[in-house]
């Protein structure tokens, strides 16, 4: 992680201030994954984030205070990704936008796990405050998935239960690949999570042949 | 006074008081968390003595894992005894009937299932274990019940009993578990319809 030059720098306080910022967040990121929650301590991140114990308090009241904005910035990092990768196609294409963005989600927790293991993992693990964030995070899916998407042949529309359920399971997949440390190879589930997404849509049979055509 | 009492057997006695601590910790947990709630709360509420508890417990996280284990098994009886009622090649039914008896044990026993969707994940590594065991299990029964076909997803049974089991645990989570019934039209759906039209492919 790049420090900024020492003394004179010419860079505004604010920029250093963010910079620094950025930096333990990302530091933190890094040693939950390596270390995980309970052994993870402020000296820790400081020293990986090349930033000093009294800079890390200017910044943050605790390693908790530190810890949230962190999982903040993990699932606005996900989400941002995944809205990128559907607004690339448009909404009248649905299980094309649907596929970009789990092929997108995937592929960033594959590169990136310990994005996937503050989210997935160790946030869950983490104690009380932090499932609520979590589930909001998971249910801010939902309306992605369901924006543009057709009702089933020959049948009534999908309720949003539904769609919180797909969404629901996807996250409890994804959760339990990283707890058992099995984020590379997430991308082969593509085919599998995209069939369960638009099933509930299209109806299994037309899930199906959308699968096939690859 | 107790001349007139009839005397119940000692083993009766015991496991009614085991009975006790394990609500006791159940409701704890459900008001407190796992974390705030401890021994002196847990022996107050069950109305014992610290010594019985300490006899049949090693302590807090062991009467917590034991209160898991029982609802847990209490649970799958329920599921059970629901598919056992229906007849043997209507997987549908079967599937029905489960999921139907399991949010019935929901609205029945609210606490006992807020300790183990809520509070289990996040008590202990041993709890959070106890926790992904049971999901294997019940993983392994959706597909041993539901029709298998070549190509099917490998992840289906995990993907739908994750969705059934957010929907659940969202539902405890906000106080709504004497609602939990009410989830069952929708759940069924979801869980059955990936399997429906298999006779087709």
């Amino acid at each position: 992680m790049d420090r900024l030059p020492r003394g004179r720098h010419g860079l505004s306080p604010e920029f250093v201030a963010h910079n620094q910022r950025d930096r333990l967040i990302s530091a933190l990121i890094l040693t939950l994954a390596d270390a995980g929650y309970q052994k993870t301590t402020v000296s820790m991140i400081g020293r990986r984030a090349s930033v000093s114990k009294s800079d890390f308090y200017r910044h943050f009241d605790s390693k908790d205070d530190c810890f949230l904005a962190a999982y903040d910035h993990a699932v606005d990092r996900i989400r941002g990704t995944v809205v990128d990768a559907c607004a690339a196609i448009p909404t009248s294409e649905w299980p094309g936008r649907v596929q970009a963005g789990i092929a997108a989600l995937l592929g960033l927790l594959a590169i990136e796990p310990a994005l996937a293991t503050i989210v997935l993992a160790e946030g869950l693990r983490a104690g009380r405050g932090i499932y609520d964030r979590y589930q909001a995070a998971v249910e801010s899916f939902v309306p992605l998935l369901r924006d543009g998407a057709p009702d089933p042949p020959g049948a009534a529309a999908v309720p949003p239960a539904t769609d919180e359920a797909v969404v629901g399971g996807i996250a409890a997949l994804l959760s339990r690949r990283v707890v058992a440390g099995e984020t590379e190879d997430l991308a082969k589930l593509v085919p599998d999570v995209l069939e369960f997404a638009l099933a509930p849509h299209l109806g299994t049979a037309g899930a199906r042949r959308i699968i096939s055509a690859g | 006074m107790s001349a007139t009492r009839p005397q119940l057997p000692q083993e009766f006695i015991a496991a009614h008081k085991r009975r006790r601590m394990i609500d006791a910790m159940s409701e704890l947990c459900a008001e407190q968390g796992y974390e705030a709630t401890k021994i002196a709360d847990v022996v107050r509420r069950a109305h014992v003595a610290r010594k019985t508890l300490y006899d049949n417990f090693s302590g807090k996280e062991e009467l917590f894992l034991a209160a898991f284990d029982t609802t847990l098994a209490d649970a799958e009886a329920a599921i059970v005894d629901a598919c056992e009622a229906v007849p043997t090649d209507d997987w549908q039914a079967c599937t029905e009937a489960g999921l139907g008896a399991l949010l019935g044990f929901v609205a029945a026993h609210p606490e006992a299932t807020k300790l183990c969707l809520v509070e289990a994940p996040a008590a202990t590594p041993a709890s959070a274990e106890r926790y992904e065991t049971a999901f294997d299990a019940f993983i392994a029964r959706l597909r041993e019940v539901a029709p298998q076909w070549p190509g099917r997803p490998a992840t289906l049974e995990e993907t739908l009993v994750g969705g059934a089991v957010w929907i659940v645990q969202r539902q405890v989570r906000r106080g709504g578990g004497a609602e939990a019934p009410e989830l069952l039209p929708e759940l069924a759906e979801f869980v059955t319809s990936p399997y429906r039209d298999v006779g087709k492919r």
